[in-house]
């Protein structure tokens, strides 16, 4: 594991800002390893907070209308959207907040599900599933504060503004899956949070361990957070409540403290826009759906993809925006203006710099060798399935070897070979 | 296909690296300038200019590109093996030196990362066989009268003070190899590339360690003929050389503790000069199976523990066999048939094989 230095510091204490809502959103109908089906006819009109699309399988994915307008359907880059053109009339459903000492363990799963809401750290799994522990003993809720992608600071700001619904809702949660330890992990360069979030917790009166992680990446992967936390080593594709831990992420309790305290679905996170590029740098309380050129044009930016790489999510596991109406889902955390990079190959040196950094303990450069020659036995012994795909061989590389297409070619030659 | 991360690390790319250890060697050529002036100073110029050379040409004859060969590991390759060699080596030779590590030890294996040995040492045995009647006189070792500055008493030493001798030895002693001045200096290139993380402590501190033991077991039973500066100067900057060593941490380890035993091995049996660059070298043969072998345990899979002890005993033994059979040709004189055998191996791997592999980066 190693240490990345960014522009992190810039916008960790700036206060969460709003940006005038968009004149459309795009909302995506991709689900967690699922399809979401539209629920509404184009052309109508629907309310803000109105349920507009929901998942065919029986995890109910529910996609809410983040604001009031006229509906369409429309395909981009192969990928389907509901398009909800702005009205600006914010005409909106009526949102009662549950009565929380009225419900009962399903009653929240229920609010949890209709509210839309899934993990906020970038897969997506539906988080009424991930709490749906029946009579499994939980030893171990542990929040996920630890934000390791470079230049993200939204789930920093979030613990820093955010009043005690988030910590009435951790309490909500623990008694949801009976979990015997609650432990906050935040890193230690965000150490003057802990006396804060102490201090907060303990007026509430509610048992939460505030627990400093070291600044490596990727701390914030599930697997190494669990093992840092409790000291259990999971396998990937193991799932963690087996194992009788749950993690979640700070920015899915805000979701799910705004449908229990609000009565609100899942319908606007904090974003971070930052990088080299961006002449205005800041977290943003978004609406989910906003398209990255409406953004770009609030903070006074161009869409200049010659000129800067544009990425949703963080620079380590962030996806590349190819198109100005790819926008804002529940999963993203940042928008990022960086330099293109200057990549040119020279032979791998044997430095096993790669397989120093690597999480996973993995031997990078030999998914290197095999890929290109296509030898998935090679592929196998080398356990590229145990690949948690964080992008630390690549970044560390001096020769840029192509590890991360390795790797994803590699994956796709085992899948194949089956 | 445009792919996270989107970052990288800064200031690390091969050059980068290949500049680290150039900057960790200038403190050993200042010394070498200090002991032999221009002397020393003309032997690296000339192994430079005949290494640079021989990879432009090469990798532009035989990659069809030549802008690989100035990523700098040519330099290192001549000033290393300058720093093996005696002040008063001959001019071609070193040249010839040069060439040949740059050809049979980098280019012929498919370039920069991808050789078996290191190049240094490797060039260092073809001048050794090829002008054993030059290079194995005894008069090439007598370099006093060349002495630009002699050793100085920096410590105002008395008549019975042995400590501060051996101190002031330890800071400046114009004997021995171009390379071998100063272990104080050789200390501090060694501490830069360990704080610029170009080379770790496994190896360097296992193969002290372990040849410190085996020396302090045998005791005074044995006369043991070597130079600790030389010592020093191979494990900083020839055993840690990244493309002939092993990968992983605990490959390192090992590879470290059996370079220190094979070179208290070779010490032992009467090697002389060539104890480290043998023991080096055919440590650098085993480097990859040693990488395979000590390949980290993958997050949440359990090791066969009985399987990894077996492969382990026979890596070693095979070590340990290969050691006895080149103690063996050593003392009949025979190695230049390794080297003979060594040269058709890497013209016909490379003329039947690596040509093939040149696109792939490993």
């Amino acid at each position: 594991m190693m240490t990345i230095s960014s522009l992190k510091k810039e916008t960790k204490n700036q206060e969460i800002e709003g940006l005038p809502d968009p004149p459309y959103v795009m909302m995506s109908l991709l689900g967690y390893q699922s399809q979401l089906k539209p629920l509404v006819e184009p052309g109508i009109h629907v309310l803000q907070y109105q349920l507009i699309a929901q998942s065919e399988n029986n995890w109910s994915i529910k996609l809410h209308a983040p604001i009031s307008g006229i509906v369409d359907v429309v395909e981009y880059n192969g990928q389907n959207y509901i398009k909800i053109t702005n009205d600006f009339k914010n005409e909106r459903m009526v949102c009662v907040p549950p009565k929380l000492a009225a419900l009962n363990n399903q009653d929240i799963l229920r609010v949890i599900r209709d509210a839309g809401i899934v993990g906020s750290g970038g897969a997506g799994f539906p988080t009424h599933i991930k709490y749906d522990v029946a009579d499994r003993p939980i030893t171990h809720f542990i929040i996920n504060g630890a934000e390791c992608e470079p230049y993200l600071s939204a789930d920093y700001s979030l613990m820093n503004q955010e009043e005690n619904h988030l910590w009435k809702t951790v309490q909500v949660i623990q008694k949801l899956i009976k979990a015997k330890y609650v432990i906050l992990a935040i890193e230690k360069q965000n150490r003057e949070l802990k006396k804060k979030i102490e201090h907060q917790i303990s007026q509430l009166n509610i048992n939460i361990k505030v627990q400093l992680l070291g600044n490596d990446y990727p701390q914030g992967s599930e697997l190494q957070l669990i093992k840092t936390v409790t000291g259990k080593i999971i396998p990937k594709g193991s799932i963690p409540a087996h194992h009788g831990v749950i993690v979640s992420n700070i920015g899915t309790i805000k979701a799910i403290a705004n449908a229990l305290y609000q009565g609100i679905p899942y319908t606007e996170r904090i974003v971070t826009v930052s990088g080299e590029k961006a002449k205005t740098r800041g977290n943003f309380l978004l609406k989910i759906g906003t398209p990255i050129h409406h953004i770009l044009e609030q903070i006074g930016q161009d869409w200049q993809p010659d000129d800067q790489q544009i990425i949703l999510g963080g620079p380590m596991m962030g996806k590349a925006v190819t198109h100005s109406e790819e926008s804002i889902s529940k999963g993203t955390g940042g928008l990022l203006l960086l330099r293109h990079l200057k990549t040119e190959v020279f032979n791998c040196i044997q430095c096993g710099y790669c397989a120093d950094v690597c999480p996973q303990k993995l031997m990078p450069m030999e998914f290197a060798r095999h890929a290109v020659r296509g030898n998935s036995d090679g592929l196998n012994q080398f356990d590229l399935k145990s690949c948690i795909e964080c992008g630390a061989c690549a970044y560390v590389c001096p020769s840029d070897v192509p590890l991360m297409s390795s790797i994803i070619t590699g994956k796709q030659l085992i899948k194949t070979k089956l | 296909m445009n792919l996270h991360p989107f970052i990288k690390a800064p200031r690390n790319t091969t050059q980068a690296i290949m500049l680290d250890v150039i900057v960790a060697l200038i403190p050993i050529t200042i010394a070498s300038y200090l002991a032999y002036g221009t002397l020393a100073l003309t032997l690296l110029g000339t192994a430079i200019t005949a290494a640079v050379v021989t990879d432009l040409v090469f990798s532009g004859i035989l990659f069809g590109n030549w802008k690989t060969s100035l990523d700098g590991s040519s330099v290192i390759t001549a000033m290393l093996l300058t720093f093996t060699i005696s002040p008063l080596t001959p001019w071609f030779v070193v040249a010839f030196g040069a060439a040949t590590a740059i050809i049979f030890g980098k280019i012929l294996w498919g370039g920069l990362g991808k050789n078996l040995f290191n190049p240094a040492l490797v060039g260092r045995e073809f001048m050794s066989c090829i002008f054993s009647s030059i290079l194995g006189a005894s008069s090439i070792w007598v370099t006093s009268n060349f002495i630009h500055i002699p050793a100085q008493d920096f410590f105002l030493v008395q008549d019975d003070e042995p400590v501060k001798t051996y101190l002031s030895t330890l800071l400046y002693n114009p004997s021995g190899a171009l390379g071998e001045y100063s272990p104080f200096l050789i200390m501090l290139g060694g501490f830069y590339l360990i704080l610029r993380k170009r080379i770790s402590w496994h190896i360097p501190t296992m193969l002290l360690g372990v040849f410190a033991m085996s020396s302090i077991v045998v005791g005074d039973r044995v006369n043991l003929d070597y130079s600790f500066a030389g010592l020093l100067f191979g494990t900083i900057f020839m055993a840690t050389d990244m493309p002939s060593s092993p990968n992983n941490a605990s490959g390192k380890i090992y590879y470290g503790a059996m370079i220190g035993l094979v070179t208290f091995i070779l010490v032992w049996s009467g090697v002389k000069f060539s104890y480290l660059s043998y023991s080096i070298l055919i440590l650098n043969g085993f480097s990859s199976i040693i990488s395979q072998v000590f390949k980290p345990n993958p997050w949440g899979k359990k090791t066969n523990r009985l399987q990894k002890s077996e492969e382990i005993a026979l890596l070693t033994t095979a070590i340990l066999g290969v050691t006895i059979a080149v103690i063996y040709l050593h003392e009949n004189h025979a190695l230049i048939y390794l080297l003979v055998v060594y040269v058709f191996y890497v013209v016909l791997k490379y003329a039947f094989d690596f040509r093939h592999k040149l696109k792939y980066p490993i």
